[in-house]
């Protein structure tokens, strides 16, 4: 028995030194390494290697298992977060700030003579930009307009789409397009749209998801529902989109949200609403014959704008090195790479104004950039309302989002159920949090008359 | 024993117990005792709201949420399946027990869900879900004319329960996600652990047993009902206290890869909930009280099954 024992401790501790001696290491060769946490997109391998490049002194690290905002906040707070992480909306970014995770580097990049508000697309302001405090330099930047397949608009004898338009003049063109067969399934459907474009629709009928001041939800607004019926009416009254069920027919699983670009690469919708970096994806399909046209309007001309920041880790021991990389992203090798590759479009404006911009000699049929390029004037960011949890709020709006698009409820009816339990989230942040309801009481003060 | 020879064997016990029960407090029972202490505190993620001790305000605030009842109902509904599941496990280990050629290559067979990915079987399941081209509207439509449920996408289930509060309603009856992680569950279970238990409790039973009800002339269903089903009686009472387990802290995986918890919430189960109020809206000190509502919740259950179980098992 003592033999085993001691066996054994002998054994353990042979195999802890082994599993010492093989753990990673930072590289020996003077490098300091950088993790970035980001997701798995092909492209952001080239922009890691191409940094790496210009600047050998660094290594950054892909770490896209790690991406997710629990993650990195979770990770960060214990002390094991990356150097770099991406914020992909204005709530992650409070989220981050309200964390104390990302890092205030207003004064560092105004040092290096880099002004985000000044370069970069207005869209993309939310991700980095918070309470006039600047916490990462944008990505990349992105609106949405429509893709159209030109293979299926000669098909159908339509002449393809050339500019502003509305969407009366869009659901014509979409229900010509929209094919069934001899059997009465709808071969490919007239438009393919994926929900969470639903701020688009909100906007473009003049409707808010909160007051100006973010004190209160007003998506139960008349103009908010208008854009949500829309939405819905583009499914079960003007039959140009697939309802859920035959979503799921498009794809090879059923389930609950499929993919609407390789729907729409695979042939199955003439037009998607979209943005530039869906060419990531689209370029895997060699014969499709792509266009793009400015997304159709309502009775306002305004558009969904988004994109990507990245942030560095406040409590990172690398981070005046992490710093190197942002001044990266605001550099003109990473904005040409991004334009290039197609990774939505380079976050810094000036950059999207080069002929390589407009035509890529390695991808000559793309003659259709300066559409993104146009439609960036017009891209307005989601609201969000510093008074509630934007998590909390977009799981409620989905919720009732589920029953539109499921037809179980119009669009008035789930924005008055959304706005109302909003307001109730707003009204219980505002009974735990002294610093929000101090806030909340200055702007309603100063609505007062 | 003497003193000096239990102090011996005491030292060479320890450094065996050490490692593990240094392992079960650092890992288990600390961050227990740890969630308990943040249950009755306001601790987010975002630091905006002072910490503070809020002595049991999250279990009164979870207590009047309709929400979270609505997930509570939902776990319950996905509990269903629990008796079919333990009596299909039961008709399946009583079928493998017979002395057949090539018993273990079927014994195997349906054991293969549970040595299987999770992930991998929830995926294939979507694919038979699927209401255009999944094979099991194909077969109802083959069988009946009729083209079939929605599955996954349909809020609709058996009982008609309300989508937005707890409650019942006409419009809501039919078949839908929730019946499908249902059927989707008995499925899994019929194969598994409960059925190998059986098995291993089926070839404990003294043959003698058999053979006098045999003399007595039972038939059968005299035999199984008089004989087997007693003896198994210890078994089928384990079986149903880790399956009321196993079922109120269930609904996670099925969430995350099948339906996202969806639609409209209807697959949303405590143990989901649990995981999107603490990792994804923050709510740390929330999250935990649910965390111990659940425990208290399952804690419960098993006190009534052992209460009123255990009687059974004096045979």
């Amino acid at each position: 028995m003592k033999h085993l024992t001691v066996c054994a401790l002998v054994g353990l501790t042979i195999l802890s030194l082994v599993a010492w001696a093989i753990q990673p290491r930072p590289i020996a060769d003077g490098r300091t390494v950088l993790v970035w946490v980001s997701d798995d997109n092909p492209a952001r391998r080239e922009q890691i290697d191409l940094f790496n490049r210009l600047n050998p002194e660094y290594c950054v690290e892909l770490d896209p298992a790690n991406a997710g905002s629990e993650k990195v906040i979770v990770q960060a707070i214990g002390g094991v977060g990356p150097d770099l992480f991406d914020c992909y909306d204005g709530f992650q970014l409070s989220a981050y700030v309200k964390s104390g995770i990302a890092w205030d580097v207003t004064d560092e990049l105004a040092k290096a003579g880099i002004d985000v508000a000044k370069e970069a697309w207005p869209a993309a302001f939310p991700n980095a930009l918070y309470e006039g405090r600047t916490y990462g330099f944008p990505t990349n930047a992105c609106t949405n307009a429509i893709w159209f397949n030109k293979d299926i608009f000669d098909r159908c004898g339509v002449a393809y789409p050339t500019g502003a338009w509305t969407w009366d003049e869009f659901i014509r063109v979409a229900q010509r397009l929209t094919v069934q067969d001899d059997a009465g399934r709808v071969r490919h459907f007239g438009f393919l749209c994926d929900w969470w474009n639903w701020p688009q629709f909100v906007a473009q009928w003049g409707g808010r998801l909160y007051c100006e001041d973010g004190t209160r939800c007003t998506v139960d607004g008349p103009e908010a529902c208008q854009g949500i019926q829309l939405m819905q009416d583009l499914i079960y009254k003007h039959h140009v989109m697939p309802s859920p069920v035959e979503e799921a027919a498009m794809a090879t699983q059923g389930g609950w949200g499929s993919g609407t670009i390789t729907f729409f690469g695979a042939g199955k919708g003439a037009m998607a609403l979209g943005g530039r970096w869906w060419l990531c994806t689209l370029r895997q399909y060699p014969n499709l014959r792509l266009g793009a046209v400015e997304s159709p309007h309502g009775p306002y001309r305004v558009f969904r704008g988004y994109g990507r920041a990245t942030c560095i880790n406040r409590s990172s021991p690398r981070r005046a090195a992490a710093l190197e990389f942002l001044k990266y992203l605001a550099g003109k090798p990473y904005n040409d790479l991004v334009n290039h590759q197609a990774d939505a479009l380079a976050p810094v404006i000036r950059y999207c104004f080069t002929p390589e911009f407009l035509h890529d000699p390695e991808f000559p049929a793309e003659d259709f950039n300066a559409v993104w390029r146009d439609v960036m004037k017009a891209a307005v960011p989601d609201q969000i309302s510093p008074f509630v949890n934007g998590n909390v709020a977009g799981r409620l709006f989905e919720k009732q989002l589920d029953l539109v698009k499921n037809g179980q409820k119009t669009g008035a009816e789930a924005m008055k159920t959304a706005a109302r339990q909003v307001n109730e989230e707003i009204a219980k942040a505002l009974e735990i949090d002294p610093s929000l309801r101090a806030r909340y009481r200055a702007f309603t003060q100063k609505a007062e008359p | 024993m003497r003193p000096r020879a239990r102090h011996r064997e005491f030292v060479p016990a320890m450094g065996f117990l050490l490692p593990n029960f240094l392992g079960f407090v650092v890992f288990t029972l600390g961050p227990v005792v740890f969630s308990l202490g943040v249950s009755l505190s306001n601790w987010n993620l975002q630091r905006t709201i002072p910490f503070q001790w809020i002595g049991l305000e999250n279990f009164l605030a979870l207590l009047g949420s309709a929400e979270f009842w609505l997930y509570f109902v939902n776990t319950g509904y996905l509990m269903l399946g629990m008796p079919v599941a333990i009596a299909g496990s039961l008709a399946l280990a009583l079928l493998l027990s017979l002395r057949l050629r090539g018993i273990v290559a079927y014994r195997t067979l349906f054991y293969l869900p549970t040595f299987t990915s999770g992930v991998a079987l929830m995926i294939l399941w979507k694919a038979l879900y699927n209401p255009s081209f999944g094979p099991i509207n194909a077969a109802i439509e083959w069988l009946t004319g009729w083209h079939g449920p929605e599955w996954l996408l349909s809020t609709c289930n058996l009982l008609g329960l309300d989508v937005e509060q707890v409650g019942l309603t006409l419009k809501q009856w039919g078949l839908g996600a929730r019946d499908a992680l249902i059927i989707m569950g008995v499925w899994t279970a019929i194969g598994g652990n409960s059925m190998l238990l059986y098995l291993a409790a089926l070839t404990n039973i003294p043959l003698e047993l058999y053979e006098a009800s045999q003399i007595d002339g039972a038939g059968r269903w005299q035999t199984f009902w008089s004989v087997t089903w007693p003896q198994l009686a210890p078994t089928t009472f384990f079986i149903v206290v880790m399956s009321f387990i196993g079922g109120l802290q269930g609904g996670f995986d099925q969430a995350r890869v099948m339906t996202a918890g969806g639609p409209a919430g209807t697959t949303t189960t405590l143990a989901y909930y649990i995981y999107t109020k603490a990792f994804q809206e923050f709510q740390i000190g929330y999250a935990s009280a649910v965390s111990w509502v659940l425990f208290i919740m399952i804690f419960v259950i098993t006190l009534i099954n052992w209460r009123f179980g255990s009687r059974e098992l004096n045979y």
